[in-house]
């Protein structure tokens, strides 16, 4: 056993002495939030690591795409991309790398806020200036954050059905997002205020769809099946409502009822173009902020400026008088 | 003379070889490892891939997917599968955060229950495969299920956010130490438990007598019941491990990201199973070694960590990290079989 001793002694001394390393010019707490330090100018190079929670999506892969158009136009950038495939453990290892390669910049759309709320801090803590996108981090350690307002977006749908869809009142079924996401219960918390405003418009089911076209339309197979009548699907994302609609159509009910969505891609697969062929009757655009973050990037790190700390984009009624001249907009190179 | 003389070399060839493809995870990740320097991105000199910090994110990302391949190489030496370890993880998840954050019980209690959770479903798995019959891929295919239904049941469907203190709703802060880092700011905990997970699989495999019996019902499971091999315990004890691992790394997984979650896990059996397979067990059963496995998880980590530093796309890091999968399958087949 003696002969075990001074090993042990050795190797206690050696991690108290390694512990006492641990020391680097850190931010300390408290200190302004000024991205000064990696600002050098129009003449510098930047390398911006973009985190996003998952590319199965199209509205997050059109986010990507968006960001990437962007920084074509802006030579000093340039952006790498990691997919954390809904892994929340996966996307805490992605900021850890883009950490490790000491990147100039850092956006994020995490999959979830709790689980990369420290990962996060750690980056901005370290001096990397941080633009979280769509779904946000708890705390403030972050540079700013852009994103759409889902209750205002609800709000908006829920008016347009009880206004415009149902004046003299109807039956309307929900399909709503995954459950436990935030943005399927604060676009559920603004539809329900949306349509307060016409008592006889009546919720008569409601289905969790999540956010998936398949899962839609089996859904509403069921609801089809339970509801005799029905007179507006408001659907949480448009690829739901495609999917509701197909499965309407299975059953030759389509013309029966009317159907809403949100999101308005601007893409070929996308709401827009599903209201501009008559499938959907409407839907409300959830900008990807992709553009709004390469400009924010570019103040911050060639202009040596500051961004607003949380910036809010408006939404959009999408339906068929504008469908056509907003997609035309959305892609101007065809 | 020649003919012995002969027959010494080739088996001393065979046992060389055969030395060779024991370790090949081992060799394979020194590989891994060497390539990783050489093709690591650099700044101001330094190369970022063995700097401390980054090499603690490797290890400690290992971890938990570590720690269920461990618990799988029982069962897959058994000639079994277990489907249900990233459900059980995120059963365990939730659990602990619902125990501590909700019901606000103690650091212990906490995961002591998790932890029984863990190894009595893995138990329930054993026993269905063990006395029932039912193949492992579908009792625990079904378990995966169950798992996932549970653990959405528990949290009520949602991510359930874990914040330290004294006070109500809040996790004791000794939970919180579990995930911190240690000796010199730089081994996270994690880490810690990995490994102490491995050495006492390996030093039990070396030197139990249950041991032998796991390898005789994986290599000849008739043959081993003849000879009163107790199968049916064996097996029940080989899936209760692996059930009791699965919930060990969901506890680690619920302190990592401050939250328990009924979707965490989501795809981690099939990492486990990677890990194990290149780590030279063999699917059959009967063959194969934890460490193994230990090296196997770590190449996985290492490939992970340098196809992301170098901003490799993420589909084609799909696509690397499957031809690694296949090529150390293939490798096995190469194998002398005595």
């Amino acid at each position: 056993m003696g002969s075990l001793k001074l090993p042990i002694a050795t190797a206690a001394v050696a991690a108290l002495v390694l512990a006492g390393c641990g020391t680097t010019n850190e931010r300390t707490a408290g200190a302004s939030p000024e991205a000064s330090k990696s600002c050098k100018g129009a003449d510098g190079t930047y390398t911006i690591g973009m985190s996003q929670a998952n590319v199965a999506e199209p509205y997050r892969q059109r986010m990507d795409d968006d960001i990437k158009a962007a920084a074509k136009d802006v030579p000093q950038f340039d952006v790498k991309f990691a997919d954390a495939a809904q892994d929340n453990a996966k996307q805490v290892a992605d900021v850890e790398n883009y950490i490790t390669q000491q990147i100039d910049l850092l956006i994020i759309s995490p999959n979830e806020a709790k689980p990369l709320t420290a990962v996060v801090k750690k980056a901005y803590d370290k001096g990397i200036p941080v633009i979280v996108l769509d779904r946000k981090v708890e705390g403030d350690a972050y540079t700013g954050f852009i994103g759409g307002d889902n209750v205002q977006i609800g709000r908006e749908a829920g008016k347009y059905i009880a206004e415009k869809l149902l004046p003299q009142g109807g039956n309307v079924v929900e399909l709503k997002g995954l459950a436990g996401a935030t943005p399927q219960a604060e676009r559920h918390e603004g539809f329900v205020e949306g349509i307060k405003g016409n008592p006889k418009v009546k919720v008569i089911a409601a289905a969790s769809g999540d956010w998936l076209r398949e899962k839609g339309q089996s859904q509403m197979d069921a609801l089809l099946k339970a509801n005799p009548k029905i007179d507006v699907v408001f659907s949480h994302n448009d690829p739901m409502a495609e999917g509701a609609y197909l499965a309407a159509k299975a059953v030759g009910r389509e013309k029966e009822m009317k159907f809403t969505g949100i999101d308005a891609l601007p893409i070929p697969s996308g709401g827009i173009k599903a209201v501009e062929q008559g499938r959907l009757s409407a839907t409300f655009t959830y900008p990807t902020n992709g553009k709004e973050a390469i400009a924010a990037a570019k103040k911050i790190l060639v202009d040596c400026g500051t961004i607003e700390k949380t910036q809010t984009l408006p939404t959009r009624e999408i339906d068929a008088s504008n469908a056509a001249k907003i997609y035309a907009e959305e892609n101007p190179n065809g | 003379m020649t003919d012995v003389q002969d027959k010494v070399v080739a088996t001393e060839r065979t046992s060389v070889v055969a030395t060779l493809f024991r370790f090949q995870s081992v060799f394979g990740l020194i590989a891994v490892f060497i390539a990783a320097i050489v093709f690591s991105p650099r700044k101001n000199g330094e190369i970022l891939f063995i700097s401390a910090d980054n090499l603690a994110n490797v290890v400690r990302a290992v971890s938990e997917i570590g720690i269920i391949a461990v618990g799988m190489t029982f069962v897959i030496l058994i000639g079994g599968i277990d489907l249900s370890v990233g459900a059980v993880l995120g059963l365990a998840a939730v659990g602990s955060a619902v125990l501590m954050v909700e019901d606000n019980w103690g650091f212990l209690p906490s995961v002591l229950v998790v932890l029984v959770i863990g190894l009595l479903f893995g138990a329930l798995q054993g026993i269905a495969t063990a006395m029932i019959g039912i193949q492992s891929f579908i009792v625990t295919l079904a378990g995966l299920q169950i798992a996932r239904g549970l653990a959405r049941i528990w949290s009520g469907g949602q991510g359930v956010a874990i914040a330290y203190g004294d006070g109500p709703n809040e996790a004791p802060a000794s939970f919180a130490l579990l995930g911190e880092r240690t000796f010199g700011g730089l081994v996270p905990i994690p880490v810690i438990i990995f490994a102490v997970v491995a050495i006492v699989a390996v030093v039990f495999l070396r030197v139990s007598a249950f041991s032998r019996h796991l390898y005789a019902v994986g290599g000849n499971e008739k043959a081993a019941r003849l000879s009163g091999v107790p199968v049916v315990r064996v097996k029940v004890a080989v899936f209760a491990i692996c059930g009791l691992l699965a919930s060990l790394a969901g506890i680690v997984h619920a302190v990592q990201l401050n939250q328990g979650s009924p979707n965490d896990g989501l795809g981690y059996e099939l990492d486990a199973i990677a890990a194990v397979v290149i780590g030279g067990t063999s699917l059959a059963g009967g063959r194969g070694s934890v460490a193994g496995t230990v090296a196997g998880a770590l190449l996985l980590g290492v490939l992970n960590n340098i196809l992301a530093l170098n901003n490799i796309d993420s589909n084609i890091q799909l696509l690397i990290k499957g031809l690694v999968i296949v090529a150390a399958a293939a490798l096995q087949r190469l194998r002398p079989t005595s």
